[in-house]
This record gives structure tokens, C-alpha cells and sequence, in this order.
């Protein structure tokens, strides 16, 4: 059975090496999460926390296709991580049974200097496959990114278009049950784009749960069938799309914040 | 912080494991720094032996020893020295280095630690053609007492591995730490008996040597490489330094570990 069961998770980030000068900057700053200063204690200087994630409880089943919502800073990307396990919550606690993939920004593990060939070794490592897996999925990721010889090349050759091919086709390879997403990934020209959207769709079949953070309503709409609303740090509303997204444009600060 | 010993020792079981990748992501990383230059490793190999092969000029009469003695006990302490202590200068970086990983995925991070371990490992074994050459060229007697070079070699790779972690972890934490390590680091090469024989140094002075433990990690490589047996003193020093080592290194692995995605 795949799950993903959060009973207030809480995440603090700590930062580290800010002068007054920056701070000073983040006090007035209208976006992001809650800005605390923990007081100074006998043994510790003050130092300044970031609350990313603040009692955050949901529940997600096979089937579900989670849309994440909020302004720049509302905790969306702090959440998919927390669910790819990078960071383990202060308080509150968090349940994840399943395969988890997370493709965020870039494909972990791919390394300019490297062959195309050698990266899809690595990246593939990264994402959790094994020798056997890659080997049986090689011919399909060489098949869809089209990258013909190249892939014999290190990839800082590569144009941007053509790194963002391989890093899609090996990225959308995995047979993950949990799939997290941020903001989609881009893919190339206008032909690649349309196979790509294909190639995503499909992944998502295969997929028991999508949460997916993004700040297009269009894509948010396609791909999802619940949506959270996340602002500075905790769950203003989740439920159904319309509503989510219309409460999220109702709202006045996050709307005056471009 | 409390420790959560399941968990660390799940990572590093998971590290170990793991093999495949690490052993994979070293030897990458070894071609990666070279890609594209004529000698690619060996270029290492190749400024220690010109170092060596000009100091040695200098020293010998300096330290007033004869070459001939003096030239293999230079190559081999070098080549030591600079397998052991850049153990721990890129184990200051094993962490920081690897946060586009730490940042985006659930991994064993001790992954990272035993890559920085195999990656050294394999340059080791491209600078010890220096050693070899020397001790062909002047007809060095290699026995049986050679072969303890095997065992040096996993006891230096076996502290090597803690030191990655606890440096790793306190550079990542305290930026301050890897430029402190370089400097202890550069201190250490003319306090440890590598240039000079520790006898040199009288008899009042000898504390200087016995109780580095840096000395005994050179000497446990070095001595068999010289074909001598490494003191049992040497022994103790390298054996108990790794399992301390290892202890204090996993238990701030179980209480800081999940903390260290916070630190990059």
C-alpha cells in the first residue's frame, strides 16, 4: 500500500553567517516563511530560524495527484522535500511507504565533464536503479532523447536543450510509486516538448502518487486531482482545484508579490 | 541532539553496500580531474617525483645522509604522507561537495565518505610507481616484509573513513574548519619524521615523534615499502586510533546526520 501520512511536521531552517545587514533585508521581506530570532542562551549567540513548515498534517493514498500551491517562500519546495527525505522534521513526524523518485530542478548525479553514456550510469544510480535496471532501460532513454551520438560526449558540449533532453529522458525512466515534482521540468524545442508531455503523462500513470508544485493553474489543473494551498509555512486549505486556486488568487499580500 | 544509532548504522551498512556505486563515482572522479591532459592521474605521481627527485638533492646533504639511503625513505614517506593527509583535506569537502545530491535525494551519505576513501586510494596506487622505480633502481630488497604494506594500506583506508566523516560533518557545519585542517596539515608534514629520520631528532625530543599520530599512520606504509616490518608501537597507535575513531566519528554520525542537509 502506498502512503504518505505527515502529522505536523514542523521544519526550521537555521541560517547560518548572515550580518545584521542581511537581516535587516529578510525582516521586511513580505514573502518567504516566518523569520524568528531564538534569544540568546547561556551556552548559544541568537541566531536567526526560518520556520520553512509549521504543523503540517495531510494524508495521501494511491491515486492521489497533489497540486501544491502558495507564493515564492510559502514552503512548497521545503514539503517535496521533506517527503524525498532530505530533511527530517524537527517536530512532528512524517510516513512514506513507497518507492520515492523526486525530480526537482536538476537530475542528481549529472556531471558536465562526464559522457552522456557515463551520466546515464550515474544519474541512474542516484535515482535509485540498479546496474541491471539501467542496462534494461538504456536502449529506451538513448531511443527518446535523440541525442544519437552525442551521448558519446561529454555532456558540457551538450546545448541546454540538449542537456535538458537527457536529464528528462533519464529523470522520466524510473518506475517510481511516489513521484514528486517542482514546477514540471522544462523540455526543449517545440517538437521534443510535445513527446515529452507524452513521456510525463505516462510516467504519472505508472505513478500510485503525484505531488506536484508548480505556479501555473494550467498545469496544476491538468495533472492533479487535489490541491494545497500553502502560505509561509502552513496549510491555509487543501481540497478540491478550483476552489484551492481560487482562494490562492483571492488572497491579497501573495497577489501584490510577483 | 539525540542519537539515533539505527539509523546511522543503516546508512552506513547502506554505504557499504553500495559499492558499486562509490567504487564507480572514484574512479569517475579520478579521470574527470585529469580529462583531457597527457599523463591524466599520473600527473600526481609526476609532481611528487619531480619534488622528490629535486629535494632529495638538497636534503640529503642538509640532513647528512647519503642519497642512497635517504631517496627511498623520502619517496615512500611522501607518497604516504600524501595518500593519509589527503584523506582528511578532502574529507573536509566530502559533504559541502556532494550538495546537490545531499539537497535532492534519500541516500546513505556514507557513500560519499568511502568515494573520497576509493577515489585517494586509486591515486595512491598510481604515486607508488615513484616507490617502485626507486626501489628497483636501487636494488631495494623486497620480502615478505613488503606484503605488510597491504594491511598499512587498509588499517590508513579504515581511519581514513572516520576521518572523512567527523571532518566532514564539522566542515560542513563550521566553514572555518577545512582552511584550519590545511594549515595544522602543512604544520604536520615538518613535525612528522617524512624529511627527517626520527632518530635525527635525539633522544629528548623523541616525544615529538612517538606520540604523532600521524607519524604511525606514515610508518605502518612506509616501513614495508622499505621492506622492514612497521614497530608494534605503530600498530597500537593505528589500531586504537581506529576504533576510536570509528566510535566517536558514528556516534556524531547518529546524532548529526540528519541535521547535516540543514548545514549546506
Amino acid at each position: 500500500m502506498t502512503t504518505v501520512i505527515a502529522n505536523n511536521v514542523t521544519i526550521d531552517f537555521p541560517i547560518y553567517g548572515t550580518g545584521h545587514r542581511s537581516l535587516r533585508h529578510t525582516l521586511f521581506a513580505r514573502t518567504g516563511g516566518l523569520i524568528r530570532h531564538e534569544p540568546a542562551g547561556r551556552h548559544r549567540q541568537q541566531r536567526v530560524v526560518v520556520r520553512a513548515l509549521d504543523n503540517v498534517s495531510f494524508t495521501l493514498t494511491s491515486g492521489d495527484r497533489l497540486g501544491l500551491i502558495g507564493h515564492n517562500g510559502a514552503g512548497k519546495s521545503t514539503l517535496l522535500r521533506v517527503l524525498a527525505g532530505v530533511y527530517t522534521p524537527d517536530s512532528g513526524s512524517i510516513r512514506v511507504d513507497g518507492r520515492v523518485s523526486p525530480l526537482f530542478n536538476s537530475v542528481p548525479g549529472l556531471d558536465p565533464d562526464d559522457s552522456g553514456y557515463e551520466n546515464i550510469k550515474t544519474c541512474g544510480m542516484f535515482l535509485g536503479m540498479g546496474f541491471d535496471e539501467i542496462n534494461r532501460k538504456l536502449q529506451d532513454i538513448v531511443d527518446f532523447c535523440e541525442l544519437g551520438e552525442y551521448l558519446e560526449l561529454p555532456v558540457r558540449t551538450y546545448s541546454t536543450g540538449m542537456v535538458t533532453r537527457l536529464g528528462f529522458a533519464i529523470a522520466t525512466s524510473i518506475d517510481p510509486d511516489i513521484l514528486l515534482l517542482d514546477e514540471g521540468i522544462a523540455a526543449g524545442d517545440a517538437r521534443f516538448a510535445a513527446r515529452a508531455e507524452g513521456r510525463m503523462q505516462a510516467l504519472i500513470q505508472r505513478t500510485r502518487i503525484l505531488v506536484l508544485a508548480s505556479h501555473s493553474d494550467a498545469l496544476i489543473t491538468s495533472m492533479c486531482n487535489r490541491a494545497m494551498l500553502l502560505e509561509k509555512g502552513h496549510i491555509v486549505e487543501i481540497g478540491p482545484i478550483d476552489e484551492v486556486i481560487k482562494r490562492y488568487h483571492q488572497r491579497p499580500v501573495e497577489a501584490s508579490v510577483a | 541532539m539525540r542519537p539515533d544509532y539505527t539509523i546511522a548504522a543503516a546508512d552506513l551498512i547502506d554505504g557499504i553496500r553500495s559499492y558499486r556505486i562509490w567504487t564507480r563515482l572514484g574512479w569517475q572522479e579520478v579521470k574527470r580531474r585529469y580529462r583531457r591532459t597527457v599523463f591524466g592521474p599520473f600527473w600526481a605521481t609526476l609532481s611528487i617525483g619531480a619534488f622528490i627527485g629535486g629535494m632529495v638533492f638538497i636534503w640529503a646533504p642538509l640532513f647528512k645522509t647519503d642519497v642512497k639511503s635517504y631517496l627511498p625513505f623520502l619517496a615512500a614517506g611522501l607518497v604516504s604522507w600524501t595518500f593519509a593527509t589527503a584523506l582528511i583535506s578532502e574529507g573536509c569537502t566530502t559533504y559541502t561537495a556532494g550538495v546537490n545530491l545531499i539537497t535532492q535525494l534519500n541516500f546513505p551519505y556514507t557513500v560519499l565518505n568511502f568515494m573520497v576513501v576509493w577515489r585517494n586510494i586509486i591515486v595512491f596506487f598510481h604515486n607508488i610507481l615513484i616507490v617502485i622505480v626507486v626501489v628497483i633502481a636501487l636494488k631495494i630488497p623486497v620480502d615478505w616484509q613488503t606484503l605488510l604494506l597491504i594491511p598499512g594500506l587498509i588499517i590508513v583506508a579504515v581511519n581514513g573513513a572516520w576521518m572523512t566523516i567527523l571532518f566532514g560533518m564539522v566542515s560542513a557545519r563550521f566553514r572555518d574548519v577545512p582552511p584550519l585542517v590545511g594549515n595544522i596539515i602543512t604544520l604536520l608534514m615538518f613535525v612528522t619524521p617524512i624529511f627527517w629520520f626520527s632518530h635525527q631528532l635525539g633522544a629528548d625530543a623523541q616525544p615529538i615523534v612517538t606520540y604523532n599520530f600521524m607519524y604511525h599512520l606514515i610508518e605502518v606504509m612506509r616501513a614495508p615499502m622499505l621492506g622492514t616490518a612497521p614497530p608494534l608501537l605503530s600498530y597500537a597507535f593505528t589500531i586504537g586510533g581506529a576504533i576510536i575513531g570509528w566510535f566517536v566519528a558514528f556516534d556524531l554520525y547518529a546524532r548529526f546526520r540528519r541535521r547535516i542537509p540543514y548545514w549546506l
